[in-house]
């Protein structure tokens, strides 16, 4: 665009300028941050709080990887392990993958899955919305924000208290839309997201900072549903994207499909079902899993016949799709304008690159052996995790990461050709100016056609945001001046500033993608979140007392029981008033009872005190029955151990119930 | 946020069409350090918006400085003649006719190397290859002797060549 006089149209639309939404403040904490990756099979939560080295976080079982998987055959829905259990039965409704959706209208959905789409409202933006049964649509960012918001109760039980920042991880090669789509998905969750990181510069800085030096470094990422490769240079303390390339969407995944496709042909399913789709992409999963280390496999098909696949007719199905990642690979090596031989290593990320037949793709396309020291699941969540301590203000030092805007920005100009305005691979943050004019006195209006992409024409590449520019003063032609600023900040996120120069008058405008969510959207789901988690919260208070209450019930309940075959023990008056109290604990029990714990809390506690004197003399006469012919030494061990086993039923009780 | 005429200033550079790609990534990776935002606490809206500035400034800057012909159009625009505008008097000069036409025929025998192929196609684009870097040498030798007039034309010549080159890789 640029040259004033060819691309100005009076459009007469409205252009809605608005103040940005001034940041909270939110006071420091060091050594509080997490980061996440955010991943499409699997997702990771690591801490590295003051400069301690960085550590996944695992559940109650140990597991780090939290399967990206969210089951809404349940409400609250499910996330995770559970999750995925139910995945065979109700594919529909149990979504997994769904990185692929974030920031994608319902037209780019050019892969096959199980779910079905709703689709957009007339006029409204083209956003994916998932029909999950029990008439409950969700976007995919919600669905994120569950997986964040499992991810986050972990690193509070970790870190003792709620994180207060968050590195989440993107793709290197995601566009602005996805990056959006990824950060509101951190608001949604309640996070206040720090940064999004390129997963690639995460690995990187994981492995540099355990090098300490200088160098040049491929990464290559093949994960469940995307691929990247990134070029990248330590130096003088900064660690510099040169390049990166890759392939949105390309990842294990199409392994295991096509694999399932070799599986499906196997059992003459020319047409199957959802569920033996299903059961057939399980399968070649499995399959490919033990194949990294074993020459053959007995895989079960669909329609309950077993094959035995080998490693080379495996190599052979998944061949194709692994060699699509080599084009982009030397794009990247191209547009660094670094030489294979130059670099100083090779990184893997992503469980994807486990497959020996990517490692042998990768060596010899960089004619050098890969690194794999650290694992590969979890370097990006290190590195993530890393650069959360930095910016949560601790004392670590950290290297200063310079990330490159991913995709060219450009504008539309006459003929729908597009004219590039900041170039992919520029250093991050950047700016770009252009100045408007008028073709004639009449003109008050312009149309602005913001678009991402290397392609040269509007149509082939994606809209990022479309608006009206309205209020141009009526001056002779070529005689007003409209600067438009571009700006994309350090998580290559768009800001467009408008300035009048015959005026000076100066306003923003957060460009919101044409495939995301608005700004109101995000924050009623912020809103609905919330209040979730609240009442969430007080269903699990109300459980929790509610068993204690029981608890107690039945223990005194019992105790009653024994006092009444030994006459004496219990005095008529207390008897009374502990009747009394087990008569309200009952009621407070009743299902139709109270749902404010707080009642539930009292009647437990009213309970207790009236049948503490009760209680004590039954423990004291046990005692002394299990005391004749004990040592007092062993009396002592007895004690303590009972003391300690209280201890444990006390601090460990009501954690077991929330989860049942 | 510096204005657009100080690319070099804003990389603490002397203006040189010469700078040795070192000194420029050593000057850009200090600044880099030091005015990115992320070494600004993230609630701390005013300074980060700052930062944001200046980083955007600096990485305009190293953007256009680094790649020695981009830096040669940018000293020649900084001199008065701006090859991205079509003005008549400070816009990018017209070819001369005699270049036009040696472009038409280049076109022409693009067409015919595309159709050989083989070592026809290699030894064209070699000779393309050729043109565009003496148009460059002769640019930097205009820039030097301080003729910007006559670098801008040199300038020009090297896009048509560029996108000739572009053609035959395409």
């Amino acid at each position: 665009m640029g040259n004033a006089d060819t691309d100005i149209h009076d459009t007469g639309a409205l252009f809605q300028i608005e103040e940005p939404a001034s940041a909270r403040k939110v006071p420091l904490t060091p050594g509080r941050a997490i980061g996440i990756d955010l991943g499409t099979t699997h997702s990771l939560v690591a801490v590295a709080p003051n400069g301690a080295d960085p550590r996944t976080v695992a559940d109650g079982e140990g597991r780090c990887l939290l399967p990206s998987v969210v089951s809404y055959v349940e409400d609250p829905p499910t996330v995770g392990w559970a999750a995925r259990t139910a995945q065979l039965e109700a594919p529909s409704r149990v979504l997994s993958s769904v990185k692929r959706f974030m920031g994608r209208g319902t037209g780019d959905v050019d892969f096959s899955h199980p779910y079905t789409l709703v689709p957009p409202a007339e006029g409204a933006a083209d956003i994916v919305r998932i029909d999950v049964g029990g008439d409950k649509v969700v976007t995919p960012m919600e669905v994120s924000a569950r997986i964040l918001e499992v991810l986050a109760a972990r690193a509070e039980q970790e870190l003792g208290e709620p994180p207060t920042g968050a590195v989440i991880t993107v793709p290197a090669y995601f566009d602005e839309a996805q990056r959006q789509a990824t950060k509101d998905a951190g608001r949604i969750a309640g996070l206040e997201v720090y940064r999004l990181l390129a997963e690639p510069t995460a690995a990187a800085l994981a492995y540099g900072l355990d090098r300490g030096g200088q160098g040049l470094f491929a990464v290559y990422d093949l994960g469940g549903g995307t691929f990247d490769i990134s070029i990248l240079r330590l130096r003088d303390g900064v660690f510099q994207v040169l390049a990166t390339g890759g392939d949105s969407a390309l990842g294990g995944d199409d392994f295991d499909r096509a694999v399932a496709q070799l599986l499906l042909e196997k059992a003459g399913l020319v047409e199957p079902t959802p569920l033996q789709r299903e059961q057939a992409r399980v399968a070649a999963r499995d399959a490919k899993e033990a194949l990294s280390d074993k020459d053959s496999v007995e895989v079960p098909l669909p329609d309950g016949a077993t094959i035995t696949l080998s490693r080379e007719t495996l190599e052979a199905t998944i061949g194709p799709v692994a060699e699509r990642t080599v084009a982009p690979c030397r794009q990247a090596l191209k547009d660094a304008g670094v030489r294979a031989k130059e670099l100083d290593g090779v990184v893997l990320v992503g469980g994807s690159t486990r497959t020996p037949l990517v490692r042998q793709l990768v060596e010899s396309t960089f004619r050098q052996p890969p690194l794999a020291d650290i694992d590969p699941d979890r370097v990006v969540a290190y590195g993530a995790a890393i650069q959360a301590d930095v910016l949560s203000g601790s004392a670590r030092d950290g290297v200063t990461l310079l990330d490159v805007a991913p995709l060219s920005l450009g504008l539309e100009t006459m003929g729908g050709i597009v004219e590039t305005i900041i170039p992919r691979n520029a250093a991050i943050p950047i700016a770009a100016r252009q100045v408007f004019t008028n073709y004639s006195e009449q003109q008050t209006g312009m149309m602005v056609h913001v678009l991402q992409g290397e392609r040269e024409l509007a149509d082939d590449c994606r809209s990022l945001a479309k608006f009206d520019l309205k209020g141009i003063p009526q001056l002779p032609p070529s005689m007003a001046r409209i600067e438009i600023t571009f700006e994309l900040d350090a998580d290559a996120l768009l800001t467009v500033t408008a300035r009048e120069l015959m005026t000076g008058v100066r306003q923003t405008v957060q460009v919101k993608p044409t495939y995301g969510l608005s700004d109101e959207e995000v924050d009623r789901l912020v809103i609905e979140s919330l209040d979730s988690a609240e009442d969430d919260f007080t269903r699990r208070n109300l459980a929790e007392a509610r068993v204690e209450l029981g608890r107690v019930v039945l223990a005194v309940g019992a105790a009653l029981w024994d006092a009444d075959q030994r006459p004496g023990l219990l005095e008529d008056a207390e008897r009374a008033s502990i009747d009394t109290a087990m008569q309200s604990a009952q009621v407070v029990m009743a299902p139709d009872g109270p749902t404010d714990h707080k009642l539930v809390v009292a009647a437990r506690e009213h309970l207790e005190s009236v049948s503490e004197g009760f209680a004590r003399r039954r423990m004291e006469r046990a005692l002394l029955a299990g005391m004749e012919g004990m040592s007092v030494t062993e009396v002592s061990d007895t004690l303590a151990a009972d003391e300690d086993l209280d201890d444990r039923r006390g601090g460990h009780g009501p954690e077991q119930v929330s989860k049942g | 946020m510096a204005a657009a005429g100080d690319h070099f200033a804003v990389l603490g550079l002397t203006a040189r069409h010469d700078l040795p790609r070192d000194e420029v990534e050593t000057a850009y990776l200090a600044r880099a350090q030091v005015w990115h935002p992320d070494k600004v606490a993230p609630g701390e809206t005013a300074a980060r918006r700052q930062a944001m500035e200046a980083s955007a400034a600096l990485n305009e800057a190293y953007r256009v400085v680094r790649d020695p012909i981009s830096r040669l159009e940018y000293i020649v625009k900084t001199q008065g003649i701006d090859l991205d505008s079509s003005d008549e008097n400070t816009g990018a000069p017209s070819p001369s006719q005699a270049f036009l036409i040696d472009m038409i025929e280049r076109r022409d025998d693009l067409e015919q190397a595309k159709a050989s192929g083989g070592s026809k196609a290699a030894s064209f684009r070699d000779a393309v290859e050729d043109s565009h870097d003496e148009a460059v040498d002769a640019a930097i030798a205009a820039v030097a002797g301080g003729d910007t007039p006559a670098a801008a034309q040199w300038l020009v010549q090297r896009r048509y060549w560029q996108r000739l080159l572009d053609e035959i890789d395409a």
